[in-house]
């Protein structure tokens, strides 16, 4: 009876198994073996072993990249996930306009990086210095992106502005397994707000918080889009994502086999942090 | 891990409280406080999209840098940007290719990916293979597209598959990894008796799963459908490097046609977003219901 | 909606597509008796000029068929196709890093034995023969036409002040601070889009660096800090005279602003000109060699090839494509393409120049032109970013670091390419 079920769950995961090994696996292999050659992406190549690691070691921007993603990553994951989770529980709540709200909400993550880039950059650059002169704020009066220091914050902002969405979405979805009559119970029992969000709401939606913890890490560490129709990694090369080097200089550059090696070792990188933030959460989870 | 542990309330500190603070939203009542909370959190979409749709009105020579002319509304209101942004784009051919993609591997992922979290999300905990399948195909969320690409498009080609079909395919095996997490999740909340009782009923697991546990998971069906097709509507990475051999285009790839090395033509390519955008807000919209509709519904609790 | 007739709905879209894509895509040789010949291009912006030279050629000919694609990302998709192992016969793209990557991949076949060759300006095919990394025998790629760059200036502005066309580094300088006396701003820059970083540089190195400078420094022979020190400082000052924070506004900002007379120069090329007159489609525009010398007769026009033609080796219909390339080099189809895209041909002929060419005319009929420096730049080197980086550099020595660093970087970038080009060095001794 308990083999039969086995072999019926193994059945269940067969297909999407095939499709994960030849078109996740068997690539990525193959672009594993190219880190080791000094392939442009066409034509012909030699192999050249370790070379392209060991000079990914060395290699400044690299390491400049690794600490722009991260630092955006963690600002950027820590955001995301309060304000969607915020949003989602003033979403679920019993509001006015509510079908009209949630599709608000759900916008930013669907207009094109075009719109986005156009309209962000023109807040950025006439819009919020001519605000700030007016204000007096003297440290935005001119525009963000155009700054070595500040342009990652402006990243960060439109980033998160179109991650927010798809966590919302993650968290009202939870919210919804959540019965009402623990509502109601911790209501009778006179529990306040924050209280009951704390010891009911929260431990409730554990499982989600920490799929959304890893989604939004996983789409903040690996952000692309926003640099491209914001920054293109200027100003001065600050806001360069390890990312927008991977595509840039391995598919538009003819440095495939460095890039390959590259995102090999940012593949590691990001399992090894994601491991860690699962078991974390795991614990939480078997805490509760 | 017992579900029916999380139904225990918890000790919480008694405090005297006046019946009209308690859940005002209980009693049917509307929160006037937070609706206006989160109509001014939408100012900051409201108003890119005021500029979204302004810029899409005006013509290329209306275009200025300064504030007022970019915030101003335009001459005269026509929407030959719409009309001629359909027509570069072969908008309902375009359209009915990327409805075609996104759909197709919305199915597809609700088939594939929801017995695969749940045969996992079930079993993992008692079979350590099941467990280290999830973390394997977890892990593939974490691989750049970048690495992926070229030897993807060699295998699509090897595979005659560099079609449409190809790229369906790909989008099923890219979100896999978050929508079995998201599955697998949210089983976590989905108590195990239903399933208990029919198997004392002697239904097999098969059965189980289409009957019983596939309907129940609606609300989670909706949510990935969402998910998948925020992804797949928008990209171009992807139909650009797969079928570039084929005659077929998606909207996203026809939108290029607004990009040159040198210029764009911000005003056709605003007014083409904007169409692009009604079609999945729709879905969004649909789809919403279902996601809330859910589980209160269909599954009893604890 | 209820939930079946949903999934029904869904299911039958669905086979319907699937129906659809299993259809059509198969490309073959032949086609009714016709010989085809595949074209790619990468300007998608000259689309209409080519569908009209494809409907003329396929109509005077009747044993071969011309099938021009022009797609949208056409670098990336021609890679795709590298890989695919599905070879396009012609190549249209641009003299760039990329030509000389797929050259030096040996995906190209000698064409010097098409007598076209000897009807292209000699000034463009030396600028074609010095995109090769290594030397080589024969004739890869067939200029077709070029953009030029320089200054743009607003033609109404400059008769209303009289001011006029600099020829030297410092009547430029002397005009910039008339302008800004007069109360108007002499230059706008974009470059919060790193690329248009190159524009002014690309203008000045013609001027004064040695057109071989990059193979010079492969070869060991000279070094950047040498040959690049005027051109960084040149471009440099030239920030004295445009918008205050240049870093903020983007290639688009700045034709627009262009356009609406908020400059009067704008140091940028020829290809710029459509984008400014979107906004603006009577301005009167003209265009003149950027003066980066002291003696005007040593100014060079920066010119480079915009689009060529290269013929793939795995071509199997050599004698077709040379009927195509014959009919694409008569004088009636390249004014077609001139008419359409404000170009300057790159074969001898009594062609009409498009009219904001007119001050740059005396050079490119004089063959006084050098091409783009930055066409010899490996892109992932990102030389546009390290000009960026160094322009936005206050410090009163960031002209020695970004040199030494342009040369460093340079190194690393091209190792394999500069052991390539010493060994056969070595071997021509």
């Amino acid at each position: 009876m308990k083999n039969n079920k086995t072999r019926t769950y193994m059945l269940m995961v067969l297909p999407a198994l095939i499709l994960f090994v030849a078109f996740n696996t068997i690539p990525l292999i193959t672009g594993a073996f190219y880190s080791l050659t000094n392939y442009r992406g066409y034509g012909t190549y030699d192999f050249v072993g370790l070379r392209n690691f060991a000079d990914l070691f060395q290699d400044s921007r690299v390491g400049k990249s690794y600490l722009f993603t991260f630092k955006y990553a963690i600002c950027g994951t820590i955001l995301v996930n309060v304000i969607s989770l915020i949003i989602a529980m003033g979403l679920n709540s019993k509001i006015k306009f509510k079908s009209t709200l949630r599709g608000l909400y759900f916008l930013p993550n669907i207009l094109g990086g075009l719109v986005v880039g156009y309209i962000f950059s023109f807040i950025f650059t006439y819009i919020l210095p001519t605000a700030a002169k007016a204000a007096g704020i003297g440290f935005l009066s001119s525009s963000i992106l155009a700054s070595e220091k500040w342009a990652w914050v402006g990243v960060l902002i439109v980033g998160v502005w179109q991650t927010v969405a798809m966590n919302t979405i993650i968290y009202i979805s939870g919210l919804q397994t959540i019965p009402g009559d623990i509502y109601e119970a911790s209501s009778i029992d006179g529990a306040g707000r924050w209280v009951t969000f704390r010891k009911m709401t929260l431990p409730l939606l554990v499982p989600f918080i920490s799929t959304n913890l890893i989604l939004s890490t996983k789409n903040m560490l690996m952000v692309f889009d926003q640099i491209m129709s914001l920054t293109k990694g200027g100003p001065a090369q600050s806001t360069e994502s390890i990312s927008f080097l991977i595509y840039k200089n391995g598919m538009d550059g003819g440095q495939f086999g460095f890039q390959s090696a590259n995102a090999v070792i940012f593949f590691i990188v990001i399992v090894t942090f994601s491991v860690v933030q699962l078991k974390l959460t795991n614990k939480k989870e078997e805490q509760l | 891990m017992s579900e029916n542990k999380h139904f225990v309330p918890e000790p919480i500190p008694v405090r005297i409280k006046k019946a009209s603070e308690i859940r005002s939203d209980a009693d049917g009542k509307k929160n006037i406080f937070l609706t206006v909370l989160l109509i001014l959190g939408c100012v900051t979409i409201l108003f890119p999209l005021y500029m979204t749709i302004v810029i899409a009105l005006k013509s290329p020579s209306e275009m200025t840098n300064d504030i007022a002319g970019a915030l101003s509304l335009p001459k005269s209101f026509s929407l030959d940007n719409f009309r001629e942004a359909m027509r570069v784009t072969d908008f309902w051919n375009s359209l009915f290719n990327s409805i075609v993609i996104t759909g197709a591997s919305i199915i597809l992922s609700l088939v594939i990916h929801s017995m695969a979290g749940y045969a996992i999300g079930r079993s993992m905990s008692r079979h350590k293979g099941f467990k280290l399948i999830y973390f394997y195909i977890v892990s593939g969320m974490f691989v750049p597209f970048a690495i992926l690409m070229m030897p993807l498009v060699k295998e699509t080609a090897k595979l005659n598959i560099d079609n449409m079909f190809g790229v369906i395919l790909l989008y099923v095996t890219f979100y896999m990894p978050m929508n079995v997490m998201l599955y697998s999740g949210y089983l976590k909340n989905v108590p195990l008796a239903l399933e208990e009782a029919a198997d004392m009923d002697g239904a097999s697991t098969w059965k189980t799963y289409w009957k019983i546990i596939f309907p129940m998971m609606k609300p989670m069906h909706a949510t990935v459908a969402v998910l998948t097709a925020l992804g797949t509507w928008n990209d171009v990475m992807t139909p650009l490097v797969i079928m570039s051999g084929s005659e077929h285009t998606t909207l996203p790839l026809a939108q290029l046609n607004f990009q040159t090395q040198f210029g764009t033509n911000y005003n056709l390519a605003f007014a083409s977003y904007l169409l692009a955008l009604i079609p999945i807000l729709i879905f969004y919209i649909i789809c919403q219901k279902q996601i809330i509709g859910g589980i209160a519904s269909g599954a009893v609790k604890g | 909606m209820n939930y079946k007739k949903c999934t029904a709905l869904a299911v039958s879209l669905l086979t319907a597509g699937l129906i659809m894509m299993t259809a059509g895509c198969s490309s073959s040789d032949k086609e009714n008796g016709k010989t085809v010949v595949r074209m790619l291009q990468y300007k998608p912006e000259a689309v209409d000029a080519f569908e009209e030279m494809e409907k003329r050629f396929n109509e005077s000919h009747n044993d071969i068929l011309l099938k021009i694609e022009s797609p949208n990302e056409a670098m990336t998709v021609l890679k795709t196709r590298l890989i695919k192992e599905d070879y396009p016969d012609i190549v249209g793209i641009g003299g760039d890093i990329n030509y000389s990557n797929f050259l030096d991949a040996e995906l190209f076949m000698d064409i010097s034995d098409f007598e076209v060759v000897s009807e292209i300006k000699p000034a463009y095919l030396e600028i074609e023969k010095a995109r090769e990394f290594i030397p080589q025998e024969g004739v890869y790629g067939l200029p077709y036409v070029a953009n030029c760059a320089g200054v743009l200036y607003n033609k109404d502005m400059f008769a209303e002040n009289g001011w006029e066309i600099p020829e030297t580094w410092t009547e430029f300088i002397t005009l910039c601070e008339e302008i800004k006396a007069s109360g108007n701003l002499p230059l706008y820059f974009g470059f919060k889009d790193t690329w248009t970083c190159l524009a002014p540089w690309n203008s000045l190195a013609v001027g004064l660096a040695p057109a071989d400078t990059c193979s010079q420094v492969n070869s060991g022979n000279t070094t950047f800090a040498a040959e690049y020190a005027e051109t960084a400082e040149k471009n440099k000052k030239l920030l004295e005279y445009c918008e205050p924070d240049p870093f903020a506004y983007s290639y688009n900002d700045a034709c627009t602003a262009f356009a609406r007379g908020e400059s009067a120069m704008y140091v940028i090329g020829s290809y710029a000109v459509p984008q400014i007159l979107s906004v603006n489609p009577d301005m009167n525009i003209d265009s003149f060699p950027f003066p980066a010398n002291e003696k005007e007769e040593d100014n060079v026009l920066n010119s480079g090839v915009d689009l060529l033609f290269a013929v793939m080796k795995e071509t199997k219909n050599k004698d077709a494509v040379y009927e195509v390339l014959r009919f694409m080099y008569e004088d009636e189809t390249i004014q077609i393409y001139l008419d359409n895209q404000n170009a300057v041909p790159c074969k001898e002929g009594d062609f009409t120049l498009p009219s904001m060419l007119d001050s740059m005319k005396p050079y490119i009929e004089a063959g006084r032109m050098a091409d783009y420096q930055d066409h010899h730049y490996p892109s992932e080197m990102s030389v546009d970013a390290m000009i960026q980086t160094y322009l936005m550099d206050n410090s009163s020595d960031s002209t020695e670091k970004f040199l030494s660093r342009f040369d460093r970087e340079w190194k690393r970038y091209n190792r394999d390419l500069i052991e390539k080009v010493r060994k056969y060095e070595e071997g021509q001794q």
